[in-house]
Protein backbone atom coordinates (compact mmCIF):
# COMPACT_ATOMS: atom_id res chain seq x y z
CA UNK A 1 0.00 0.00 0.00
CA UNK A 2 1.51 3.37 -0.84
CA UNK A 3 2.88 5.40 2.11
CA UNK A 4 0.88 8.66 1.74
CA UNK A 5 -2.50 5.88 2.93
CA UNK A 6 -0.49 4.38 5.26
CA UNK A 7 0.66 7.87 6.98
CA UNK A 8 -2.57 8.89 6.38
CA UNK A 9 -4.38 6.06 8.35
CA UNK A 10 -1.76 6.14 11.01
CA UNK A 11 -1.62 9.91 11.93
CA UNK A 12 -5.93 10.41 11.43
CA UNK A 13 -6.40 7.22 13.79
CA UNK A 14 -7.94 8.78 16.69
CA UNK A 15 -9.76 10.77 15.01
CA UNK A 16 -11.19 8.09 12.46
CA UNK A 17 -11.56 6.32 15.69
CA UNK A 18 -13.59 8.88 17.19
CA UNK A 19 -15.68 9.74 13.75
CA UNK A 20 -16.16 5.92 13.62
CA UNK A 21 -18.18 5.72 17.46
CA UNK A 22 -19.66 8.61 16.70
CA UNK A 23 -21.30 7.22 13.75
CA UNK A 24 -21.57 3.63 15.17
CA UNK A 25 -24.21 5.46 18.12
CA UNK A 26 -26.19 6.43 15.74
CA UNK A 27 -27.23 3.32 14.28
CA UNK A 28 -30.80 3.32 15.01
CA UNK A 29 -31.51 -0.19 15.09
CA UNK A 30 -28.84 -1.54 17.33
CA UNK A 31 -28.30 -0.73 20.49
CA UNK A 32 -25.65 -2.09 21.64
CA UNK A 33 -23.39 1.09 21.98
CA UNK A 34 -26.10 2.24 24.55
CA UNK A 35 -25.92 -0.02 27.35
CA UNK A 36 -22.07 -1.00 27.33
CA UNK A 37 -20.20 1.53 29.86
CA UNK A 38 -17.88 4.16 28.32
CA UNK A 39 -14.78 2.88 28.97
CA UNK A 40 -15.64 -0.44 27.75
CA UNK A 41 -16.78 1.50 24.51
CA UNK A 42 -13.79 2.77 24.22
CA UNK A 43 -11.11 0.00 25.26
CA UNK A 44 -13.56 -2.22 22.26
CA UNK A 45 -13.73 0.83 20.04
CA UNK A 46 -9.33 0.68 20.33
CA UNK A 47 -9.29 -2.81 19.75
CA UNK A 48 -10.65 -2.79 16.66
CA UNK A 49 -9.29 -0.08 15.45
CA UNK A 50 -6.34 -1.23 15.62
CA UNK A 51 -7.35 -4.81 14.52
CA UNK A 52 -8.42 -2.40 11.32
CA UNK A 53 -5.16 -1.49 10.53
CA UNK A 54 -3.14 -4.16 11.44
CA UNK A 55 -2.89 -5.43 8.00
CA UNK A 56 -2.53 -2.01 6.50
CA UNK A 57 1.51 -2.02 6.41
CA UNK A 58 2.21 -5.70 5.58
CA UNK A 59 1.36 -7.51 3.15
CA UNK A 60 1.38 -10.47 5.24
CA UNK A 61 -2.37 -10.16 5.69
CA UNK A 62 -5.00 -10.17 8.84
CA UNK A 63 -3.45 -11.32 11.88
CA UNK A 64 -6.06 -14.55 12.58
CA UNK A 65 -5.20 -14.79 16.50
CA UNK A 66 -5.95 -11.19 16.76
CA UNK A 67 -9.11 -11.13 15.27
CA UNK A 68 -10.45 -14.59 16.77
CA UNK A 69 -9.47 -12.67 20.14
CA UNK A 70 -11.90 -9.64 18.74
CA UNK A 71 -14.61 -11.91 17.89
CA UNK A 72 -14.99 -14.05 20.89
CA UNK A 73 -14.74 -10.92 22.65
CA UNK A 74 -17.64 -9.32 21.18
CA UNK A 75 -19.65 -12.68 20.84
CA UNK A 76 -19.19 -12.79 24.20
CA UNK A 77 -20.72 -8.94 24.50
CA UNK A 78 -23.79 -10.33 22.04
CA UNK A 79 -23.01 -8.15 19.35
CA UNK A 80 -24.94 -9.02 16.26
CA UNK A 81 -23.03 -10.23 13.23
CA UNK A 82 -24.81 -7.62 11.43
CA UNK A 83 -23.29 -5.06 13.63
CA UNK A 84 -19.94 -6.17 13.38
CA UNK A 85 -20.66 -6.03 9.45
CA UNK A 86 -22.09 -2.29 9.99
CA UNK A 87 -18.77 -1.52 12.16
CA UNK A 88 -16.40 -2.82 9.05
CA UNK A 89 -18.21 -0.44 6.51
CA UNK A 90 -19.01 2.51 8.26
CA UNK A 91 -15.23 2.20 9.59
CA UNK A 92 -14.17 2.16 5.91
CA UNK A 93 -16.60 4.85 5.03
CA UNK A 94 -15.09 7.09 7.93
CA UNK A 95 -11.68 6.45 6.99
CA UNK A 96 -12.24 7.27 3.60
CA UNK A 97 -13.75 10.83 3.62
CA UNK A 98 -11.17 11.40 6.19
CA UNK A 99 -8.35 10.30 3.62
CA UNK A 100 -10.03 12.44 1.21
CA UNK A 101 -10.42 15.25 3.45
CA UNK A 102 -7.21 15.67 3.93
CA UNK A 103 -6.30 15.56 0.31
CA UNK A 104 -4.39 12.50 0.25
CA UNK A 105 -7.12 10.68 -1.74
CA UNK A 106 -8.41 13.03 -4.66
CA UNK A 107 -10.34 12.67 -8.09
CA UNK A 108 -7.13 11.81 -10.07
CA UNK A 109 -6.16 9.08 -8.23
CA UNK A 110 -9.26 7.77 -6.96
CA UNK A 111 -9.36 4.54 -9.26
CA UNK A 112 -5.95 3.16 -7.65
CA UNK A 113 -6.63 3.95 -4.31
CA UNK A 114 -10.23 2.18 -4.86
CA UNK A 115 -8.97 -1.05 -5.53
CA UNK A 116 -6.05 -1.15 -2.70
CA UNK A 117 -8.82 0.30 -0.63
CA UNK A 118 -11.08 -2.57 -0.92
CA UNK A 119 -7.87 -5.20 -0.84
CA UNK A 120 -7.45 -3.82 2.53
CA UNK A 121 -11.20 -4.09 3.62
CA UNK A 122 -12.14 -7.19 2.16
CA UNK A 123 -10.37 -9.50 3.70
CA UNK A 124 -10.29 -8.10 7.03
CA UNK A 125 -14.26 -8.67 6.74
CA UNK A 126 -13.90 -11.81 5.98
CA UNK A 127 -11.68 -12.84 8.33
CA UNK A 128 -13.51 -10.48 11.34
CA UNK A 129 -16.70 -12.36 10.37
CA UNK A 130 -15.24 -15.89 9.69
CA UNK A 131 -13.70 -15.65 13.15
CA UNK A 132 -17.17 -14.50 14.76
CA UNK A 133 -18.96 -17.44 12.85
CA UNK A 134 -16.26 -20.03 14.47
CA UNK A 135 -16.39 -18.54 17.74
CA UNK A 136 -20.11 -18.71 17.88
CA UNK A 137 -20.05 -22.42 16.57
CA UNK A 138 -17.60 -22.93 19.40
CA UNK A 139 -20.22 -21.85 21.62
CA UNK A 140 -23.07 -23.69 20.34
CA UNK A 141 -21.19 -26.65 20.65
CA UNK A 142 -19.77 -26.06 24.12
CA UNK A 143 -23.51 -25.32 24.91
CA UNK A 144 -24.74 -28.73 23.52
CA UNK A 145 -22.28 -30.82 25.27
CA UNK A 146 -22.86 -29.52 28.64
CA UNK A 147 -26.70 -29.81 27.55
CA UNK A 148 -25.98 -33.75 27.12
CA UNK A 149 -24.17 -33.78 30.27
CA UNK A 150 -27.06 -32.88 31.96
CA UNK A 151 -29.51 -34.81 29.98
CA UNK A 152 -29.15 -38.35 30.93
CA UNK A 153 -27.81 -38.60 35.02
CA UNK A 154 -28.40 -41.25 36.71
CA UNK A 155 -29.57 -40.84 40.79
CA UNK A 156 -29.07 -43.21 43.41
CA UNK A 157 -31.84 -42.93 45.61
CA UNK A 158 -31.81 -45.41 47.85
CA UNK A 159 -29.28 -48.40 48.40
CA UNK A 160 -30.16 -50.96 45.22
CA UNK A 161 -32.63 -48.39 43.90
CA UNK A 162 -31.64 -45.22 41.27
CA UNK A 163 -33.47 -43.21 38.74
CA UNK A 164 -33.26 -41.14 35.72
CA UNK A 165 -35.11 -38.55 34.55
CA UNK A 166 -35.25 -38.06 31.38
CA UNK A 167 -36.34 -34.36 29.87
CA UNK A 168 -37.10 -33.30 26.49
CA UNK A 169 -37.44 -35.20 23.19
CA UNK A 170 -35.39 -38.14 22.97
CA UNK A 171 -33.83 -38.53 19.24
CA UNK A 172 -31.70 -41.32 18.65
CA UNK A 173 -28.00 -39.79 19.31
CA UNK A 174 -29.88 -38.75 23.01
CA UNK A 175 -31.09 -42.61 23.03
CA UNK A 176 -27.52 -43.88 22.96
CA UNK A 177 -26.34 -41.55 25.44
CA UNK A 178 -29.06 -42.59 28.00
CA UNK A 179 -28.26 -46.60 27.53
CA UNK A 180 -24.50 -45.70 28.08
CA UNK A 181 -25.28 -43.80 31.35
CA UNK A 182 -27.88 -46.00 32.51
CA UNK A 183 -25.95 -48.86 31.89
CA UNK A 184 -22.81 -47.66 33.48
CA UNK A 185 -24.91 -46.11 36.60
CA UNK A 186 -26.02 -49.56 37.09
CA UNK A 187 -22.61 -51.24 37.42
CA UNK A 188 -21.29 -48.73 39.17
CA UNK A 189 -23.71 -47.95 41.46
CA UNK A 190 -25.33 -51.47 42.02
CA UNK A 191 -28.65 -50.85 41.51
CA UNK A 192 -30.89 -53.70 41.35
CA UNK A 193 -34.10 -51.39 40.21
CA UNK A 194 -33.99 -48.64 37.68
CA UNK A 195 -36.41 -46.28 37.80
CA UNK A 196 -37.00 -44.84 33.92
CA UNK A 197 -39.05 -41.45 34.45
CA UNK A 198 -40.52 -39.95 31.51
CA UNK A 199 -42.31 -37.55 33.16
CA UNK A 200 -40.48 -34.51 31.40
CA UNK A 201 -40.57 -36.72 28.21
CA UNK A 202 -43.16 -34.43 25.70
CA UNK A 203 -43.82 -37.44 22.77
CA UNK A 204 -43.34 -40.56 23.17
CA UNK A 205 -43.83 -42.21 19.61
CA UNK A 206 -42.44 -45.71 18.18
CA UNK A 207 -39.27 -45.14 17.86
CA UNK A 208 -38.55 -43.86 21.74
CA UNK A 209 -40.29 -46.50 22.58
CA UNK A 210 -38.18 -48.61 20.85
CA UNK A 211 -35.09 -47.16 22.42
CA UNK A 212 -36.88 -46.93 26.07
CA UNK A 213 -37.52 -51.12 25.07
CA UNK A 214 -33.92 -51.52 24.16
CA UNK A 215 -32.65 -49.94 27.24
CA UNK A 216 -34.61 -51.65 29.37
CA UNK A 217 -33.63 -55.00 27.95
CA UNK A 218 -29.73 -54.18 28.25
CA UNK A 219 -30.74 -53.56 31.74
CA UNK A 220 -32.07 -56.90 32.23
CA UNK A 221 -28.84 -58.39 30.84
CA UNK A 222 -26.47 -56.77 33.59
CA UNK A 223 -28.67 -58.00 36.22
CA UNK A 224 -30.87 -55.10 36.82
CA UNK A 225 -34.60 -54.04 36.50
CA UNK A 226 -36.12 -51.61 34.92
CA UNK A 227 -39.47 -49.69 35.67
CA UNK A 228 -40.95 -47.31 33.45
CA UNK A 229 -42.71 -44.51 35.58
CA UNK A 230 -44.46 -41.40 34.43
CA UNK A 231 -46.66 -42.28 31.96
CA UNK A 232 -49.24 -39.46 31.30
CA UNK A 233 -52.46 -40.22 29.72
CA UNK A 234 -51.77 -39.26 26.62
CA UNK A 235 -48.94 -41.12 26.52
CA UNK A 236 -50.80 -44.54 27.40
CA UNK A 237 -52.89 -43.43 24.81
CA UNK A 238 -50.64 -43.07 22.11
CA UNK A 239 -49.03 -45.82 22.74
CA UNK A 240 -51.78 -48.47 22.65
CA UNK A 241 -53.10 -46.12 19.46
CA UNK A 242 -49.37 -46.82 17.86
CA UNK A 243 -49.70 -50.62 18.93
CA UNK A 244 -46.72 -50.20 20.80
CA UNK A 245 -46.24 -53.60 22.81
CA UNK A 246 -44.31 -52.44 26.40
CA UNK A 247 -46.03 -55.87 28.39
CA UNK A 248 -42.97 -56.82 29.34
CA UNK A 249 -42.20 -53.87 30.88
CA UNK A 250 -43.25 -52.88 34.67
CA UNK A 251 -45.00 -49.62 33.83
CA UNK A 252 -46.47 -47.18 36.48
CA UNK A 253 -48.29 -43.68 36.25
CA UNK A 254 -46.08 -41.75 38.75
CA UNK A 255 -42.61 -42.21 40.14
CA UNK A 256 -43.64 -42.25 43.74
CA UNK A 257 -46.21 -45.56 43.02
CA UNK A 258 -43.05 -46.83 40.99
CA UNK A 259 -40.60 -46.22 44.01
CA UNK A 260 -43.01 -48.26 46.19
CA UNK A 261 -42.65 -50.91 43.38
CA UNK A 262 -39.02 -50.86 43.58
CA UNK A 263 -38.87 -51.12 47.76
CA UNK A 264 -41.29 -53.84 47.48
CA UNK A 265 -38.87 -55.82 44.48
CA UNK A 266 -35.94 -55.31 47.26
CA UNK A 267 -37.78 -56.12 49.95
CA UNK A 268 -38.53 -52.91 51.60
CA UNK A 269 -40.99 -50.71 52.94
CA UNK A 270 -41.40 -47.63 53.73
CA UNK A 271 -43.40 -46.68 57.43
CA UNK A 272 -43.96 -43.84 59.09
CA UNK A 273 -42.71 -43.61 62.74
CA UNK A 274 -44.87 -42.07 65.65
CA UNK A 275 -44.41 -38.42 66.43
CA UNK A 276 -42.47 -37.67 69.65
CA UNK A 277 -44.50 -34.50 70.86
CA UNK A 278 -42.16 -33.05 73.44
CA UNK A 279 -44.92 -31.54 75.81
CA UNK B 1 -3.92 -70.24 25.87
CA UNK B 2 -5.68 -71.60 22.77
CA UNK B 3 -6.16 -75.03 24.18
CA UNK B 4 -6.63 -73.81 27.55
CA UNK B 5 -10.64 -75.03 29.03
CA UNK B 6 -12.18 -73.05 30.99
CA UNK B 7 -12.39 -74.32 34.56
CA UNK B 8 -15.91 -75.58 35.93
CA UNK B 9 -16.01 -75.68 39.61
CA UNK B 10 -18.82 -77.27 41.92
CA UNK B 11 -19.78 -75.27 44.65
CA UNK B 12 -22.91 -77.73 46.31
CA UNK B 13 -25.85 -77.68 43.74
CA UNK B 14 -24.51 -74.75 41.77
CA UNK B 15 -21.58 -75.13 39.26
CA UNK B 16 -19.72 -72.13 38.69
CA UNK B 17 -17.26 -70.88 35.45
CA UNK B 18 -15.63 -67.67 35.40
CA UNK B 19 -14.66 -66.65 31.84
CA UNK B 20 -11.72 -64.76 32.09
CA UNK B 21 -10.69 -64.06 28.36
CA UNK B 22 -12.37 -63.62 25.31
CA UNK B 23 -13.21 -66.64 23.89
CA UNK B 24 -12.89 -68.10 20.52
CA UNK B 25 -14.79 -70.22 18.53
CA UNK B 26 -13.06 -73.63 19.28
CA UNK B 27 -12.62 -73.08 23.22
CA UNK B 28 -16.22 -72.06 23.17
CA UNK B 29 -17.85 -75.06 21.52
CA UNK B 30 -14.96 -77.13 23.99
CA UNK B 31 -16.59 -75.45 26.88
CA UNK B 32 -19.94 -76.25 25.84
CA UNK B 33 -19.05 -79.98 25.78
CA UNK B 34 -17.68 -79.45 28.87
CA UNK B 35 -20.59 -77.73 30.96
CA UNK B 36 -22.91 -80.64 29.20
CA UNK B 37 -20.62 -83.65 30.59
CA UNK B 38 -20.25 -82.10 34.17
CA UNK B 39 -23.87 -81.37 34.30
CA UNK B 40 -24.51 -84.46 33.71
CA UNK B 41 -22.18 -86.08 35.89
CA UNK B 42 -23.13 -84.17 38.92
CA UNK B 43 -26.55 -83.49 38.20
CA UNK B 44 -26.23 -80.06 39.76
CA UNK B 45 -29.12 -78.08 40.07
CA UNK B 46 -27.42 -74.33 39.23
CA UNK B 47 -25.20 -72.85 36.95
CA UNK B 48 -23.51 -69.17 37.37
CA UNK B 49 -21.66 -68.52 34.52
CA UNK B 50 -19.49 -65.20 34.94
CA UNK B 51 -18.94 -62.64 32.23
CA UNK B 52 -17.25 -59.85 34.52
CA UNK B 53 -13.72 -59.38 32.75
CA UNK B 54 -15.20 -60.04 29.26
CA UNK B 55 -15.22 -56.67 27.79
CA UNK B 56 -16.40 -57.89 24.20
CA UNK B 57 -18.40 -60.28 22.59
CA UNK B 58 -19.20 -61.63 18.80
CA UNK B 59 -22.21 -63.06 17.72
CA UNK B 60 -20.96 -66.61 17.44
CA UNK B 61 -20.08 -66.43 21.02
CA UNK B 62 -23.20 -65.30 21.85
CA UNK B 63 -24.89 -67.43 20.02
CA UNK B 64 -23.39 -70.26 22.13
CA UNK B 65 -24.13 -68.70 25.34
CA UNK B 66 -27.59 -68.86 24.06
CA UNK B 67 -27.60 -72.66 22.99
CA UNK B 68 -25.38 -72.93 26.35
CA UNK B 69 -28.54 -71.72 28.87
CA UNK B 70 -31.22 -73.99 26.38
CA UNK B 71 -29.39 -76.75 27.08
CA UNK B 72 -28.55 -76.95 30.94
CA UNK B 73 -32.22 -76.38 31.31
CA UNK B 74 -33.26 -79.51 29.01
CA UNK B 75 -30.95 -81.11 31.75
CA UNK B 76 -32.69 -79.53 34.54
CA UNK B 77 -30.36 -76.43 35.70
CA UNK B 78 -30.86 -72.89 36.16
CA UNK B 79 -28.43 -70.58 34.43
CA UNK B 80 -27.79 -67.02 35.71
CA UNK B 81 -25.46 -65.06 33.84
CA UNK B 82 -23.39 -62.59 36.38
CA UNK B 83 -21.40 -58.91 35.46
CA UNK B 84 -22.38 -58.52 31.87
CA UNK B 85 -20.50 -55.30 31.16
CA UNK B 86 -22.44 -52.14 29.87
CA UNK B 87 -20.73 -52.34 26.60
CA UNK B 88 -21.57 -56.41 26.03
CA UNK B 89 -25.14 -55.21 26.95
CA UNK B 90 -25.43 -53.45 24.09
CA UNK B 91 -23.73 -55.38 21.50
CA UNK B 92 -26.07 -58.08 22.77
CA UNK B 93 -29.28 -56.21 22.04
CA UNK B 94 -27.78 -54.44 18.96
CA UNK B 95 -27.68 -58.14 17.51
CA UNK B 96 -30.87 -58.77 18.69
CA UNK B 97 -29.96 -61.40 21.19
CA UNK B 98 -32.27 -60.66 24.05
CA UNK B 99 -31.37 -64.10 26.58
CA UNK B 100 -34.92 -63.73 27.61
CA UNK B 101 -35.59 -66.15 29.82
CA UNK B 102 -32.44 -66.26 31.39
CA UNK B 103 -31.82 -65.20 34.86
CA UNK B 104 -28.77 -61.95 35.21
CA UNK B 105 -27.63 -60.66 38.29
CA UNK B 106 -24.59 -57.78 38.62
CA UNK B 107 -22.19 -60.12 40.27
CA UNK B 108 -21.74 -63.42 41.26
CA UNK B 109 -23.01 -62.84 44.90
CA UNK B 110 -26.06 -61.47 43.52
CA UNK B 111 -26.39 -64.50 41.13
CA UNK B 112 -26.11 -66.77 44.09
CA UNK B 113 -28.96 -65.33 45.58
CA UNK B 114 -31.31 -64.98 42.95
CA UNK B 115 -30.46 -68.56 41.76
CA UNK B 116 -31.07 -70.01 45.50
CA UNK B 117 -34.53 -67.79 45.79
CA UNK B 118 -35.43 -69.12 41.98
CA UNK B 119 -34.63 -72.98 43.12
CA UNK B 120 -36.47 -72.72 46.24
CA UNK B 121 -39.09 -70.52 45.73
Amino acid sequence: MPNEIVEGLKTYKEEIMKAWMERMKETEEEHFFHYMPEHLIEKTSREFTDLMLSNIESSTGVDVDKSIDFASKIVHFGWSIKFVNKAVDSFSTVSFEFLEKEGIIHAGNLRTFFDLFMNWIEPLRESIIDSYSAEWERTVNLQRVALQELSASLIPVFDKISVMPLVGTIDTERAKLIMENLLEGVVEQRAEVVLLDITGVPVVDTMVAHHLIQAADAVRLVGSQCLLVGIRPEIAQTLVTLGVDLSEFMTTSTLQRGMKEALQMTNRKVVEVEKHDER
Amino acid sequence: MMNARIPILKLYDTLIVSIQWELDDRTAIQFQEDLMAKLHETSATGVVIDLTSIDFIDSFIAKVLGDVIQMSRLMGAQVVITGIQPAVAITLIELGIRLEQVLTALDLENGLEKLHEELEG
